[in-house]
């Protein structure tokens, strides 16, 4: 059997080239996203006239939507976070979004979360060599409290009680498990959070622009948001070439909030 | 007996013929711009009129906005054919719909028919659109990628030519506009493509569809007239060269010789 | 994301070196003149790098080069053939003929028949006898002397117009009359101008400016091309052939 490529998207695909987030606290879940979406538009034109040789292939790529939403509503309290083709996670969101609709009506009750993950969990496996979808389900129901699935590429289904996703999450491994803390409350959870995220934004090109977070507790869904210019700083580096570099400069260790 | 749906009977023969170098032939496409932009009282809409195949330029003044219901209307860049026949069918399965629920159709509705549409063909339906319209809920703006995503925005661009028509959106759009002035940035961003996108060019169409009225604005400015010939080029009777004259007589001639003297009578009792 | 399928499988990957900048170039030849055009568009893709960006240069008071294809060989092409005059000008003070100019350009293209200069020549000018000539050559340096030639992206547009406007094809003459050898100054013009206003309208990378030269033989006027505004004499000597340029306008979009 051929290798399965995970990584491909077709060409001119909009990808949700991303940074993705879910954190469980005490009392619920904290999800985020950034908000870009780029499309890659693959331009390849024959040079040649008289030489039957020369192929120029031009790879540009442009922003699709630089406020976009990716943490999409499945049901009442259970979100999901999107990662890969836009085109594949929304249709996989919305026929799950379409079953926990119809299993609300036939059990006269919400579904918990670990039912809304098995259903993506179900079509991300089944589907595994047409799909290209990275998805974290979050949400909060009366079995189980807050919980944290991961759904990555291949269609597996990971509890975690933090889960990261996306190109920027790479980059920041290492800062959420030298961070991450159990026993933590809402105000910590998010702003463990924004952290990463504007984190993982600041390293990878492919995620940017501004921050999405959803809180999600028994009480209902609140929605935060930090635009582009408002977030959290952290080491930039420094001029290098103009302004003299001064012999007692203090540097100190990066401060980790 | 035929079945639903495309035909993939020449599909075998189509990839053995490119393996042997025999190209597909080019699909018309409209490189295009296109855009929407929300305002005060709705959606404006607004296209190019170029439509190239390769290089050539195929149509000098085509129509990109389509028709899908009395208050939506579509937007359509890539694959010319996919494009026209995606908003035909769904502006007719738009109509059953509003038959069979007797409501008047949404925009939501329009959006989902179509990202299903093209999801279903995975991006081999080639078609990038702008959907806007108003509704009972409201105006609502919305673009179509061909692999069946789709994002709700105040003002949207696609084609060859968004990004040049995007740079205008983002120095001069704001919440609210008037009808007047939306208009203007919606010419100007049409023209931003017109002019810097080689994909793009010709006229500007603009579509204002408001809750009472959807208004189309066919030819809205037209920036690039063709200009005069120095020289005409009529030809002189005899001008093409011939190696055979025939002189065929098409008219026939019958002689109509009646049987009976009498005749007849067709029985109509 | 980083692909990590590329880790995987080899991939064969090239530089090129060569673009394709879009454009189109055309040389007439008449009896005692030589008129040569270009549009001024230069382009990439789907963009425009600039709206002027000239390809058709004075070479000496009676010779034009015309060059297409990828602009920054075409540029170097012609700084390196102006170079190569001004060398025969200090050598043997005096110009050197078409003729010989054609033979320069040959020899330079072919010199580099395995790594081409990728671009088209038409050049234009007068002959030592005082007749109009057009030399067309191939990247690599094979050439011939005709009476008109396009070259570019909109070749296979305006090539065949030509060929019926300049050459008569396909036109039968009116019973006991032939067509000209060589057509007056004037509908040589107006041809020329015809012909980009038609590859604008019908090619994407034809437009914005056009640019055409004027090189009349010892002794001739521009007599009938008044209607021609905005003409521009670039001779730099006296009682010898002359070199006019006329810029229009042609549509940007």
């Amino acid at each position: 059997m051929d290798r399965i490529d995970m990584n491909r998207l077709k060409s001119g695909e909009v990808n949700l080239g991303t940074s993705i987030m879910a954190v469980q606290f005490d009392k619920g879940v904290v999800i985020g996203a950034d908000s870009r979406t780029t499309t890659g538009s693959y331009i390849v034109r024959i040079v040649s006239r008289m030489f039957s040789m020369a192929i120029v292939a031009n790879i540009y790529i442009s922003q699709a939507n630089r406020v976009t939403d990716k943490l999409t509503h499945v049901h009442d309290r259970i979100y999901c976070c999107r990662s890969g083709s836009a085109a594949d996670t929304q249709a996989v969101a919305d026929i799950v979004h379409y079953y926990l609709q119809l299993y609300t009506q036939s059990h006269g009750s919400s579904p918990p979360v670990s039912v809304a993950a098995g259903v993506f969990q179900d079509i991300c496996y089944e589907n595994k060599d047409g799909l290209s979808a990275g998805i974290i389900v979050a949400g909060w129901d009366k079995e189980a409290g807050p919980s944290v699935y991961n759904i990555p590429l291949g269609g597996g289904l990971f509890r975690q009680p933090w889960a990261i996703g996306g190109s920027g999450s790479t980059y920041v491994y290492g800062y959420c498990d030298a961070t991450y803390q159990d026993g933590w409350g809402r105000d910590e959870t998010v702003n463990f959070v924004k952290n990463t995220l504007s984190l993982a934004m600041s390293r990878d090109g492919s995620s940017g622009g501004v921050i999405r977070m959803c809180v999600i507790t028994e009480d209902g869904v609140e929605r935060l948001f930090v635009p582009g210019d408002q977030l959290p700083k952290f080491w930039e580096g420094r001029e290098v070439l103009s302004a003299p570099v001064k012999k007692s400069l203090a540097l100190a260790p990066m401060a980790i909030e | 007996m035929s079945s639903p749906g495309f035909n993939f009977s020449n599909a075998v023969r189509n990839n053995f013929l490119q393996e042997k170098g025999i190209p597909l032939p080019k699909a018309t496409s409209t490189g295009t711009t296109i855009v929407g932009c929300l305002f005060k009282d709705g959606i404006i809409l607004g296209a190019d009129t170029r439509a190239t195949e390769g290089e050539i330029i195929a149509d000098k003044n085509c129509e990109k906005i389509h028709y899908i219901t009395e208050s939506i209307r579509c937007c359509g860049a890539g694959t010319a054919a996919d494009t026209e026949f995606t908003t035909a069918s769904i502006s007719s399965n738009m109509e059953l719909h509003a038959l069979s629920t007797g409501r008047a159709p949404r925009v939501v509705t329009a959006m989902t028919m179509l990202k299903q549409y093209l999801f279903q063909y995975q991006g081999h339906v080639g078609a990038a659109l702008v959907l806007g319209g108003v509704d009972s809920t409201g105006p609502h703006l919305f673009t179509i990628h061909p692999h069946g995503s789709t994002d709700k925005l105040p003002y949207v661009t696609m084609g060859s030519g968004s990004l040049a028509a995007m740079a205008v959106f983002e120095s001069s759009w704001k919440p609210n506009m008037e009808r007047g002035e939306a208009l203007a940035l919606v010419s100007a961003a049409i023209s931003a493509g017109i002019f810097n996108d080689l994909g793009s060019g010709s006229n500007v169409d603009a579509c204002v569809i408001t809750a009472t009225q959807t208004e189309m604005l066919r030819n809205f400015v037209k920036p690039n007239e063709r200009v005069e010939k120095e020289r005409r080029y009529t030809f002189r009777r005899g001008t093409t060269a011939w190696k055979t004259e025939n002189i065929r007589s098409l008219i026939v001639s019958e002689d109509i010789t009646p049987v009976s003297a009498g005749g007849d009578a067709m029985d109509i009792s | 994301m980083p692909d990590m399928t590329s880790l995987a499988h080899p991939q064969q990957r090239a530089f090129n070196p060569y673009t394709e900048n879009g454009g189109t170039i055309l040389a007439i030849a008449g009896a005692d003149f030589s008129v040569i055009a270009g549009d001024t568009r230069q382009s990439e893709g789907y963009s425009i790098q600039t709206r002027y960006a000239p390809k058709v240069f004075r070479l000496t008071d009676r010779a034009v080069l015309a060059v297409n294809g990828f602009a920054a060989d075409g540029n170097m092409f012609v700084k390196k053939v102006k170079q190569r005059l001004e060398w025969y000008r200090h050598a043997h003070a005096k110009d050197m003929p078409l003729r010989a100019i054609a033979r320069l350009i040959q020899t330079m293209l072919y010199a580099r028949r395995f790594f081409p200069y990728y671009v088209y020549n038409i050049l234009g000018g007068i002959e030592e006898d005082g007749t109009g000539a057009v030399y067309s050559f191939d990247p690599v340096g094979s050439y011939e002397r005709e009476a008109c030639r396009a070259a570019g992206a909109a070749q296979s547009l305006v090539q065949p117009f030509l060929d019926n406007q300049i050459y008569f094809k396909n036109q039968v003459p009116a019973p006991g009359t032939s067509h000209p050898a060589h057509l007056p100054l004037p509908t040589v013009l107006s041809i020329v101008i015809d012909s980009f206003t038609s590859a604008t309208e019908r090619h994407i990378e034809v437009g914005d400016g056009l640019e055409i030269y004027i090189v009349l033989a010892k002794g001739r006027t521009l007599h009938g091309t008044e209607s021609i505004g905005g003409m521009q004499e670039l001779t730099t000597t006296d009682d010898g052939e002359r070199v006019f340029v006329v810029r229009r306008d042609l549509k940007k979009d």
